[in-house]
């Protein structure tokens, strides 16, 4: 995997292609029980993960389609098309302040400051997104209720996501090639 | 884990084109947000539930109607709060409890988002993925893209159970019940995460390799998508699709 996947357009597909897969499973399988909401998801996990290790692009793609096809799969296909847009904004902006201000160009090498700072951008596109479409749905009044829920998973998600990344770049060094 | 939404059932929607079903969905759904009757979006809700009754049975027509219930109810305790001046219909303790316009807004949020539901719901329960891929391919869905989501529906159920054996593996280790918190209990959770995401991450190589193998990057293209066969002819059925959403808009507008 020394080539970088830039110049290999098959490796790029099969990144993207694995992570929406692993979006997908993150969305639909790994829950972490909780007292307010029941549960919450770790896809934020997955597209924070993504956008730190992968860059802005992978992450809008791969967060976007996974959580897409999971709301497809976990029968909430009308949230399908709304969850392709926020999730992807969301990877794409936490991807981007990352990458910002990394001297390597490696979204991983940012600060721990910066990285944060792209979660809570992250986690207000998603709260606001789904205010948003919830508030087109069932009106502005009732989607208010699911703002800290969404704020709390997508915290979770960015905590996760910041510690996962770095444990994992460290056991599978190659993982940086991927990145474009 | 099961990775389709496809139910086996009977009806003329599993025999009309998936790009005219998904065609009529779209239309529907715009509809809905359009100066429509409630009267309409509830017909909609009653003829996807009858629809999917016909195919699947009840049980199963009902189960979206399941899902959505804890947002009914949330929208039952806010919205009438929300619209306090228009004529009070219920007034305790001399607060206004439920207005005219506050029960107008409840009865159309409902209407409409069930009906969306339905729509949404029966068109993925009478379409095959493949089809629903197929579809996405006429609409403009790049070659890549469907490549994208193919190969992702190909690791779901890898991923998926690669997940329990790992979790299940680090479960053979209790960690010290003393000193766990409600943090360290979210955290408990990141090892399993890494070896998941290190263990799906090493087969990208691999699978990248054999794409390459297989002609992908290549000028030539070794394969191409199918197109979807359906009975009848594709423009017979999207006529009759935008007819029926024609139909709607004209009768239950205002």
């Amino acid at each position: 995997m020394s080539q970088k996947s830039n110049n290999r357009p098959a490796l790029k597909i099969a990144l993207i292609a694995v992570l929406t897969a692993i979006t997908v499973v993150f969305t639909l399988i790994v829950r972490v029980p909780t007292p307010i909401k029941g549960y919450i998801s770790l896809c934020d996990v997955v597209i924070t993960f993504s956008a730190y290790l992968f860059g802005p692009y992978t992450a809008m793609i791969a967060g976007g389609l996974g959580t897409g096809l999971a709301d497809i799969i976990g029968g909430y296909a009308q949230w399908a098309p709304f969850s392709f847009i926020i999730h992807g904004l969301q990877g794409l902006l936490i991807g981007l302040i990352a990458k910002k201000g990394a001297s390597t160009g490696y979204s991983i090498d940012s600060s721990i400051l910066r990285m944060i700072l792209g979660g809570i951008v992250g986690m207000a596109v998603m709260a606001g997104g789904y205010y948003l479409v919830g508030g087109m749905f069932y009106g502005f009044e009732p989607a208010l209720v699911e703002i800290p829920l969404n704020l709390m998973q997508s915290g979770v998600g960015v905590v996760l996501g910041i510690a996962v990344s770095k444990s994992v770049s460290k056991a599978y060094p190659a993982v940086r090639e991927l990145s474009w | 884990m099961i990775s389709s939404t496809y139910i086996a059932g009977r009806g003329f929607i599993y025999h009309t084109d998936a790009r005219a079903k998904l065609l009529l969905v779209l239309l529907l759904c715009i509809e809905v947000f359009l100066p429509v009757s409630t009267i309409g979006m509830y017909l909609i809700s009653l003829l996807c539930i009858a629809l999917a009754w016909y195919a699947a049975g009840f049980r199963q027509a009902i189960s979206p109607l399941k899902t959505i219930l804890p947002l009914i109810i949330i929208m039952i305790l806010f919205t009438p709060f929300t619209y306090t001046d228009s004529t009070p219909l219920i007034v305790v303790k001399g607060i206004t409890l439920a207005t005219t316009e506050g029960l107008f807004h409840l009865n159309l949020l409902i209407a409409r988002f069930t009906a969306i539901t339905y729509l949404t719901t029966l068109f993925v329960w009478s379409t095959s993925m493949s089809d629903i891929m197929l579809t996405f391919r006429f609409y403009g869905l790049p070659y890549k893209g469907a490549l994208v989501i193919t190969l992702a529906f190909r690791f779901i159920p890898f991923i998926a159970d690669s997940f329990h054996m790992i979790r299940d593996a680090f479960s053979l280790r209790v960690p010290n019940e003393t000193t766990r918190s409600r943090k360290s209990r979210i955290f408990d959770i990141l090892p399993t995460i890494s070896c998941v995401l290190v263990f799906a991450l090493k087969s990208i190589p691999n699978l990248a390799m054999s794409l390459e193998h297989r002609g992908l990057g290549r000028r030539q293209k070794r394969s191409t998508y199918h197109t979807i066969h359906a009975k009848g002819s594709l423009f017979t059925h999207l006529f009759i699709c935008v007819m029926i959403a024609t139909l709607f808009y004209l009768v239950f507008s205002y």
